[in-house]
């Protein structure tokens, strides 16, 4: 406590010139602002609508609801369970599919195994794709009429479901969805692999370590900043899920997740507030987990 | 309140339109008097679509008429339909164009509520006697008894068909005229390998014209009208009974109901893979622009009737206009458009364009249609209560994310009933007031 104060005094007495306090004013003050303006302004605006019904037209017509649009939500709406289930869905299908496949793979790539810059390429390609292009193009591949179905000799009519069959189309969207992440994790592992300094596993593969301790023993820890940044993604990309599926099915909460709930509610034809509560909703989902998870790193790195 | 308005006006009789017709012919006449002062300036208009549509060359068609005739300029620009719709309450708060494409109801009367709309009264007065009565009641706000749509057009939604396939299967549609017929029909249909009824429900719209009939056929025009508007309950034995004729067509519907939208559903027509298709005949442009001899084969008959106490007397038939914009730079030179669209000379250079719609104004010559569409007039004249489709005859907040929903669950899992009945019925109560 005591060196921290000290450092503090000491920092705080390496004076600025003027020039240099304007530029930092205006380098942290302008974003600021504008994260303020464009992100947090709307963001309380978002929250407070959710307790008031409103049709999204005139001001003066917002009537205060209380907590009538979260009851309706948790009590009354069954498809909102829907949504949270594909969302949960998601979170652990990249948590304990796609990101692990990612981390694997950027591991072997790393070690230059034979065909390492076909595989590269080949997982690295989805990545440069949007979601809602992804969701274009397997939409295109799959739906009656598509390319699949064409190739299977399968017509309009006797297409075989996959969009609305509902045994099987978590999975195919999860694939779909996976295709894309798994070359996106191993792109950014590949790029924290190679900071990883080589001595290290050579040390260790002096000591004797087989190549799964070396991986969780030396590897793993010294990539923590980068494994910080996956965790964060992989939480944030499976809970603001939305274009892909919104590619394939449009604002009908036919497979439902919850921003398509917010957009359905917020831009339909009938606005309504439960849209902000389930906006509202997501944005607690989102922030809970990850600052949990931050604190915890840093707790960690004070000690 | 105003549901009730709505009801008794919808109630009223499009074929019947010559008496009220008659009231308004002398107002028309009084009005012609009045003289004509001359619009000007640019007015900017919505094509709902993308520019490549058969619908989007028909739009601007007409408004390259308007400029001939006016010397008014148009400035068209295409934006996607479905984005319009979603956003149309942000895009009329900014800076939208003056007119642009719409639909009479809901849509209509509870923008025009909240002050986004203009009132093009003036322009249906001018009109006159060319539009029916029941027409402008139809595109009449119940709150105000103003108009803020210019009616053009109209369409019905029935069993459409290919001629040829029913010839080629030894089936006559035309000579259905109870349930069990119906059922049969399909039954022959799905026999010779076809899809007996055609169904897509991905869009989570499409099947609430299956709905809407049923439940006009079992239950009557009224008891539907006061469902959706919540004088009814959902949990009532007759919404359960509309649902269980649902189920029973499912056995003869394509396994890919919930994999389709609307276009899938045109297409199982278009090639010929279907026998029967519940929709609404604008898809008929489609036909057309794909070939004649297709469109020549499309076909359409009234849904059969099931409760013989209310026969075949109703039916969905939707009615388009054209919207003006009240925030737009020129309202009034977006009224006079949305007049010349609804005027006999808007219509033929609609018609020249290939469009294959119907026409409310009486100015048009109706016995130049083609066959199709005098069938479609048929088919509207043996309904006596017309309703506008489910998303148009209730709340915006209501129908899309609840009664779809609802609809397509049912349709994944028809064993659920009860359960999802309930909870429309629950999420209707929870709705604040309007």
């Amino acid at each position: 406590m005591k060196t921290a104060a000290v450092n503090k005094k000491v920092r705080s007495r390496r004076s600025l010139s003027r020039n240099d306090r304007l530029t930092l004013a205006a380098f942290i003050g302008i974003p600021t602002l504008m994260q303020i303006i464009f992100l947090w302004l709307p963001a309380l605006i978002t929250i407070v609508l959710s307790f008031t019904y409103w049709n999204g037209i005139n001001v003066s017509d917002i009537k205060w609801a209380g907590l009538a649009n979260y009851k309706n939500i948790f009590f009354g709406t069954p498809v909102f369970y829907d949504a949270l289930k594909n969302n949960i869905i998601w979170l652990l299908w990249f948590t304990f599919l796609a990101t692990p496949l990612g981390i694997l793979l950027a591991y072997q790539i790393d070690r230059k195994i034979k065909g390492h810059k076909i595989y590269e390429t080949i997982f690295y390609i989805p990545v440069v794709l949007s979601l809602a292009i992804i969701g274009i193009i397997w939409n295109f591949m799959l739906q009656p009429g598509g390319f699949v179905q064409g190739v299977m000799g399968r017509d309009i009519g006797n297409a075989v479901s996959i969009w609305g069959n509902y045994s099987i189309n978590t999975y195919v969207i999860m694939g779909v969805a996976s295709w894309r992440h798994i070359g996106y994790i191993m792109l950014l592992y590949l790029a924290g692999l190679k900071s990883v300094d080589p001595s290290l596993r050579e040390a260790s593969a002096i000591d004797g370590a087989t190549e799964w301790q070396t991986f969780r023993k030396i590897v793993l820890p010294t990539m923590r900043p980068v494994n910080i940044i996956i965790v964060v993604i992989t939480i944030i990309e499976s809970l603001r899920a939305f274009d892909l599926v919104y590619i394939i099915y449009g604002t009908s909460t036919a497979w439902p997740l919850l921003n398509i709930l917010v957009f359905q509610n917020f831009a339909g034809q009938g606005i309504s507030m439960k849209g902000a509560a389930y906006a509202v909703i997501l944005l607690v989902l989102c922030i809970g987990p990850i600052l949990l998870y931050l604190r915890n790193v840093f707790k960690e790195d004070l000690k | 309140m105003s549901e009730a308005n709505n009801g008794i006006s919808r109630r009223s009789v499009l074929k019947g339109a010559a008496i009220g017709g008659a009231g308004l012919v002398a107002g028309g006449s009084l009005l012609a008097g009045c003289g004509k002062k001359k619009v000007a300036g640019d007015v900017h208009y919505t094509i709902r679509g993308n520019l490549s549509d058969a619908g989007a060359k028909i739009n601007i068609a007409v408004n390259d008429a308007y400029t001939k005739k006016t010397g008014n300029k148009v400035i068209s620009q295409a934006v996607n339909s479905d984005d319009f719709q979603n956003n149309f309450v942000q895009i009329m708060q900014g800076t939208p164009d003056d007119a642009f494409g719409w639909m009479a109801g809901w849509r209509t009367n509870s923008r025009a509520d909240a002050g986004l709309l203009a009132d093009v009264s003036d322009q249906v007065k001018a009109l006159g006697s060319s539009l029916s009565a029941a027409a402008i009641q139809g595109a009449t706000n119940p709150t105000d008894g103003k108009q803020y749509i210019v009616p053009t057009t109209y369409y019905p939604w029935g069993l459409h068909y290919r001629k040829s396939t029913m010839t080629e299967l030894g089936l006559n549609p035309e000579s259905i005229a109870t349930w069990d017929d119906l059922i049969k029909l399909c039954e022959a249909t799905k026999k010779k390998g076809l899809v007996g009824y055609a169904l897509g429900d991905k869009g989570g719209w499409e099947a609430m014209g299956t709905f809407d009939i049923l439940n006009m056929r079992l239950n009557g025009y009224q008891f539907h009208i006061d469902l959706l508007n919540g004088k009814e309950k959902w949990t009532d034995a007759k919404v359960v009974d509309v649902f269980t004729h649902m189920g029973q067509l499912i056995p003869y519907m394509n396994k890919n109901v919930l994999d389709i939208s609307w276009d899938g559903m045109r297409d199982l027509l278009l090639q010929k893979k279907c026998g029967a298709m519940m929709m609404g005949s604008w898809f008929a442009t489609d036909f057309k622009a794909k070939s004649q001899a297709d469109y020549d084969d499309l076909w359409i008959v009234p849904f059969p009737e099931i409760n013989p106490e209310h026969g075949i007397d109703s039916i969905d038939a939707p009615l388009d206009g054209i919207s003006v914009a009240k925030n737009g730079k020129n309202p009034e030179g977006g009224a006079d458009l949305a007049q010349f669209w609804g005027s006999k000379e808007g219509i033929d250079a609609a018609v020249a364009a290939g469009d294959t719609n119907i026409y409310i104004s009486s100015d048009f010559d109706t016995t130049s249609y083609d066959a199709f569409n005098k069938q479609k007039l048929a088919v509207l004249g043996a309904a006596k209560n017309i309703g506008f489709f489910l998303d148009r005859d209730t709340r915006g907040d209501f129908a899309g994310p609840v009664v779809g929903p609802a609809i397509q669950s049912f349709l994944k899992n028809p064993k659920d009933l009860t359960k999802i009945l309930d909870n429309t019925q629950a999420q209707w109560d929870a709705l604040p007031a309007l």
